[in-house]
């Protein structure tokens, strides 16, 4: 019998469970390896008791109704992967981190507004709430690193996730280096590799979508971008974007 | 070593023979920069090009390169077929046919060679040129500026011609093929090539001192200017991708959907990245990012010095152009003497 797999969307935009249905190539040995029984973004049809190998869950957890439903994807699946940023740090929508949800939602909807009552809470990563596995981060995630996954993990093994930064991979490609040699504002130096350089190889400065490397030189890069002429803040405002609660969460410890 | 000499205007007559002996590679401009690629028409080849972003070893080495690929029925395959296709690098400067000669004595002639490289070494021909130093060459001071062996022909430029050296007797047989456009030298072109040569030598801007260089190491192994660097220091990596002698490698497996079969590939590593002295059960010998910058420079002046008889820099600049952090063979030598104070007036504390 073939392994049971569920792929679940929290607070995020889908965009990990259409990376996955974007595996064209892939899908059909996918589905011959694994036998998908719960997949709202792909199937009407579901089964929501079944034991599971691996969930491969991606968002982060806005409310009582997300904690509570990840803890039972938790509580039924052998392995949990967190996939893409929202999953794995908190994503665009922890964004406000520092700030008063209801603050928020004022300024951005008037004090008359009906969002108010909303029951939408700071948005945090899969990992504030259960243990994870797996973490594949990424704005979607890359459907390689997905494929990779399952392949490693149906043999049982743990897939080797890059810890090393996007000049690595954007070095490989021989790219001209837009933060040396043009002088934009790249975050590659300080953000997890594994997208193969996706935005400078197309002369676009890497945003930070993949989180921050485990040992990011905020001092030093903020300094390099001082040296350019370039907002020094504006690095760590970038990796915000994604991976808010996971820079300020560094910063408290120091 | 046959001396002949050859027309710059039949330069593209000579690279039209060039295919018969494997796929051309030439440098080539990408953005500001130049690469080693094939190219599309020969008036895109740039014989005036600084420097290339990846140095040649990116044929010889591919950043990334399958070995073998294993499956439970049929073993293991290697790929050396793949890497004995023949290849023309054309336009290949000496310190870089220098920094193909370091891996030659790291991969080919060491203890263990390595059948991929050797594969890839023997298929390629290399054809050198010369070059002007800008102020981040320096390989005038790393003795990598003229190379006696490693390629099978070399041209130097006398002018309105170029004088070609012939170093293999593959080199001999491209000479053969081009027929008639090559010509017996004369003294007035000997005199010419010194009189370059010369000029060529006293045109680098950027001068090292390496003669005691591995005993200043020696003194300086505990200094603070480490911390210094370890500080400014990013990780990125940057300079051990660009590195023409960098040779470190990671071992990988990648295992196919749903079955057993799969790759194994080889990877460029680097010495600044926190894993690569990380071991099981979570040690890291170079925890520190000072001690992964210091293991760097130590490696190439001084343990290379000890265990091949010189350094493994071969100045070609490269990591001089890329860290975002000024950190690179000029800053830290200079540095290191005492003849420099820092990078720059700013750098961030020492964590």
């Amino acid at each position: 019998m073939k392994p049971k797999i569920g792929i679940f969307g929290l607070s995020g935009c889908w965009g990990e469970q259409i990376a996955i249905l974007n595996c064209e190539d892939q899908l059909l040995d996918i589905i011959g390896a694994v036998d998908i029984v719960d997949f709202l973004g792909g199937s009407s049809v579901n089964d929501a008791e079944s034991r599971l190998l691996v969930s491969f869950v991606e968002g982060s957890v806005a409310n009582a109704r997300e904690e509570a439903k990840i803890r039972q994807i938790r509580e039924r699946s052998d392995l949990v992967v967190a996939c893409g940023s929202c999953a794995c740090f908190g994503g665009v929508s922890a964004m406000d981190a520092p700030f008063e949800r209801p603050k928020v939602i004022e300024t951005v909807y008037g004090s008359n507004g009906p969002i108010k009552s909303w029951d939408i809470g700071p948005h945090r990563p899969l990992s504030d709430f259960v243990k994870v596995d797996l973490a594949i981060p990424g704005c979607p995630m890359e459907t390689t690193e997905f494929v990779r996954a399952v392949s490693a993990l149906l043999n049982g093994d743990m897939p080797l996730m890059p810890t090393y930064p996007v000049c690595l991979e954007c070095k490989m490609k021989e790219n001209e280096c837009l933060l040396v040699q043009r002088g934009l504002p790249c975050a590659g130096p300080v953000t997890m590799a594994g997208c193969d350089a996706r935005c400078p190889s197309h002369n676009i400065a890497c945003i930070g979508c993949r989180g921050p490397v485990e040992e990011a030189n905020m001092a030093s890069i903020e300094q390099i971008f001082g040296d350019k002429e370039l907002p020094k803040e504006q690095i760590k405002l970038k990796l915000r974007v994604f991976a808010a609660p996971v820079l300020d969460r560094t910063e408290e410890r120091g | 070593m046959k001396i002949l000499k050859m027309a710059k205007h039949d330069l593209d007559f000579f690279a039209s023979v060039l295919p018969a002996f494997g796929e051309v590679y030439a440098p080539v401009q990408r953005g500001k920069g130049f690469v080693f690629d094939k190219p599309s028409a020969w008036s895109e080849v740039r014989m005036d090009y600084t420097r290339t972003i990846l140095p040649p070893k990116k044929l010889l080495l591919p950043p990334r390169e399958t070995t073998f690929s294993f499956d439970p029925d049929q073993g293991f395959t290697d790929n050396l077929a793949e890497a004995s296709k023949p290849v023309v690098l054309f336009g290949v400067h000496p310190y870089d046919i220098y920094g193909l000669n370091i891996l030659d004595r790291v991969y080919a002639e060491a203890k263990f060679p390595d059948p991929y490289y050797i594969a890839r070494r023997r298929a390629t021909v290399v054809i050198g040129i010369d070059f002007v130093p800008d102020d981040k060459h320096c390989a005038g001071s790393m003795n990598a500026d003229f190379v006696d062996h490693g390629f099978d022909i070399f041209l130097s430029d006398i002018g309105d011609d170029y004088l070609v050296l012939v170093g293999t007797s593959r080199g001999d047989d491209i000479v053969v093929k081009s027929g008639c456009l090559m010509q017996p030298a004369t003294e007035a072109d000997f005199a010419e090539y010194k009189k370059r040569s010369r000029i060529r030598r006293d045109s680098y801007k950027t001068k090292l001192e390496l003669g005691d260089l591995p005993e200043i190491l020696e003194m300086e192994y505990n200094s603070k200017v480490w911390d210094d660097f370890g500080a400014r220091c990013l990780s990125c990596s940057s300079c051990s991708m660009v590195c023409p002698t960098c040779y470190c490698f990671d071992v990988t497996d990648e295992t196919e959907l749903g079955n057993r079969a799969g790759r194994r590939i080889r990877s460029w590593d680097s010495c600044l990245l926190r894993t690569h002295a990380l071991v099981a059960g979570g040690e890291n010998f170079r925890e520190e990012r000072s001690s992964r910058v210091k293991f760097r420079f130590y490696h190439k002046q001084r343990g290379f010095v000890a265990e091949y008889g010189r350094p493994s820099c071969v100045g070609c600049g490269r990591c001089v152009e890329v860290c975002p952090a000024e950190i690179n063979i000029i800053t830290v030598i200079e540095t290191i003497r005492g003849e420099r104070d820092g990078i720059s007036s700013s750098a961030p504390a020492s964590a």
